[in-house]
């Protein structure tokens, strides 16, 4: 772990320089990671992926306004934040379901879910290690199904055909990793919340 | 109920009627609504965490081999014993398609490939091209791109063969198998071949050639590397699995629609859903036939009665239901077993009868 610190922390400041090959290690690590952010909140791939490049474009532009490599992850996703809000709030994320209300109920729901996230440098880092934590920790089916469906965006089905189980498998392993996570980062999304109304 | 109707919420497999009744329990309580807060929010959060690196190296563990592997490594043993009484199939009653392997020049001429005609190939120009062996053809230079011309090699069931390409590159042929490839390759454009089947590549190393094998609907793209690429026409997939080095996968008519694969990763090409998927694999399992070895790993039956027909030149048929849903993991040497000795071992672990009439088996129920 120190010395993926101290690779990054070389990096970071060749990236503040303007050296582009640093950059692009960001840029590769942080994509996937924005995108799969953004989707959840605007439900469409091409959009979040537009947003994650734009997110990682700012970041270059930016980069002299950084001063450590820990804060280029809570300048992503804060950045990522308010553009998913503002995606919602003008009415770009497209209808999902037929009837108006559960849309309009959906949009109101995330703009409380995004505006009860902070991305505090300090916390971030302490929480990805947590999340890093408690998604090895899941069984190793139950992991491989939840990245499938997290990282590729996969359907259940295109998921059980390629893990050739049946449906109703995938099904129980999402509800478990879904279940397990609730449980282990609740906790903490708690915790974080008393800090924050301590500030 | 609900927690059930929210797992599948979150994983975007809700119908609208279900996202209703979430809806309104939510709206049922405050209590509710936090804890669906909550819940969604964990979710989005683990968007933070490094998934890629998680998804290449932890989750890809070793299944512990099944008891059938057992008896299979056992096999190997027993197998060379038992090889002695090799059942003969009749070879020569089946006559659809080739029993020799045959080679299509360019000027359309064909010839077989047989045990004494060890050769030279010249081309119009009176120049050598390459020797033939038995069980191999090298070829050597190069030519002037609008020189370039296609030579086509079909190996068929039963057979395997080993070319050495004009450039180096040696090819690996696995029984039914047909490649066309250029007698010399151009001082100045890319290196193609055609592939229906399965081949082992040995590409040499050329940076300014790069070096692509055209398959189904997709084409691999290689600098100098060692893979196998399995494009059977009956198969719904293309898979390549990668040794050393790195290829570019992509669909012909999509060139966006690409992936690259680092050593030990095989990609998928699915002719149906058009898309390409990569996992980490044992790549021994993959090139064992170009050792003479036939390797499983949890593969199906009708995977293996598929490999089993190509290698043996003989057709299966299989009335077993519980044989047709039975997956199999280990490995076996061609030279030392016949097709007895393997059905032999996968009844040890699925029982089933099975009768031999001419080259076709017929798998049944024990009655």
């Amino acid at each position: 772990m120190s010395n993926n610190n101290s690779f990054e922390s070389n990096l970071f400041e060749s990236f503040k320089k303007g050296d582009q090959a640093a950059f692009t290690h960001f840029y590769e690590k942080y994509f996937k990671r924005i995108t799969a952010f953004c989707i959840q909140f605007i439900y469409d791939k091409d959009e979040a992926e537009n947003l994650a490049q734009e997110a990682l474009l700012y970041l270059w532009q930016n980069k002299q306004s950084l001063d450590s490599v820990n804060g280029i992850q809570s300048f992503l996703y804060t950045y990522a934040k308010s553009k998913c809000l503002n995606t919602i709030r003008h009415n770009k994320v497209k209808d999902r379901f037929k009837n108006d209300l559960l849309n309009i109920k959906e949009r109101e729901l995330n703009i409380e879910i995004l505006n009860s996230i902070s991305f505090d440098t300090l916390e971030l880092t302490e929480l990805e290690r947590i999340i890093q934590e408690s998604i090895n920790d899941l069984p190793p089916k139950t992991r491989e199904v939840f990245i499938k469906k997290r990282i590729e965006n996969k359907k259940n089905a295109e998921i059980a055909e390629e893990m050739q189980v049946t449906l109703k498998a995938v099904e129980a392993h999402m509800t478990k990793a879904l279940k397990i996570l609730k449980t282990k980062l609740s906790d903490y999304l708690f915790l974080i919340f008393i800090l924050i109304c301590n500030n | 109920m609900i927690s059930e109707i929210l797992t599948k919420y979150l994983s975007n497999e809700a119908t609208e009627q279900e996202i209703q009744t979430l809806f309104e329990w939510i709206d049922a309580s405050e209590e509710n609504k936090k804890e669906f807060i909550a819940a969604k929010k964990s979710c989005v959060m683990t968007s933070l965490s490094d998934l890629n690196s998680i998804s290449e190296t932890s989750v890809i563990q070793l299944k512990t081999r099944n008891k059938v592997f057992k008896y299979l490594k056992f096999a190997a043993v027993f197998l060379v014993l038992l090889g002695l009484g090799k059942l003969a199939f009749n070879y020569n009653q089946k006559a659809n398609y080739s029993k020799e392997i045959v080679l299509e020049l360019a000027d359309g001429r064909s010839e077989f490939i047989t045990k004494n005609n060890q050769t030279k190939i010249v081309n119009n120009k009176g120049d050598l091209i390459a020797r033939k062996f038995p069980n191999q053809i090298t070829y050597f230079g190069k030519v002037h791109d609008q020189e370039v011309v296609y030579n086509t090699l079909k190996v068929p069931y039963g057979k395997k063969f080993k070319l050495q390409l004009s450039d180096g590159t040696v090819v690996s042929l696995n029984s039914g198998t047909t490649l066309k490839y250029p007698e010399q390759f151009g001082l100045n454009t890319k290196r193609n071949v055609y592939l229906t089947g399965e081949a082992f590549f040995e590409v040499a190393k050329d940076k300014t050639h790069p070096f692509i094998v055209h398959a189904n609907h997709i084409q691999v793209e290689v600098l100098g590397t060692k893979f196998n690429v399995s494009a059977y026409p009956e198969n719904p997939t293309v898979n390549s699995t990668l040794i050393e080095g790195s290829i570019k996968l992509a669909e012909a008519e999509n060139k966006s629609n690409t992936v690259l694969i680092v050593p030990n990763q095989m990609a998928t090409w699915q002719n149906n859903s058009k898309k390409i998927t990569t996992k980490f694999v044992d790549t021994s399992i993959y090139s064992a036939w170009t050792k003479g070895d036939i390797a499983f790993k949890d593969t199906p039956f009708s995977t293996i009665a598929k490999i089993i027909e190509r290698t043996y030149d003989v057709k299966i048929i299989n009335e077993n239901s519980d044989l047709a849903r039975q997956s199999f993991t280990g490995s076996i040497k061609i030279s030392e077993s016949s097709v007895e000795n393997i059905l032999e071992l996968l009844k040890r672990d699925t029982p089933f009868n099975y009768a031999v009439k001419e080259n076709t088996i017929t798998i049944t129920n024990i009655p």
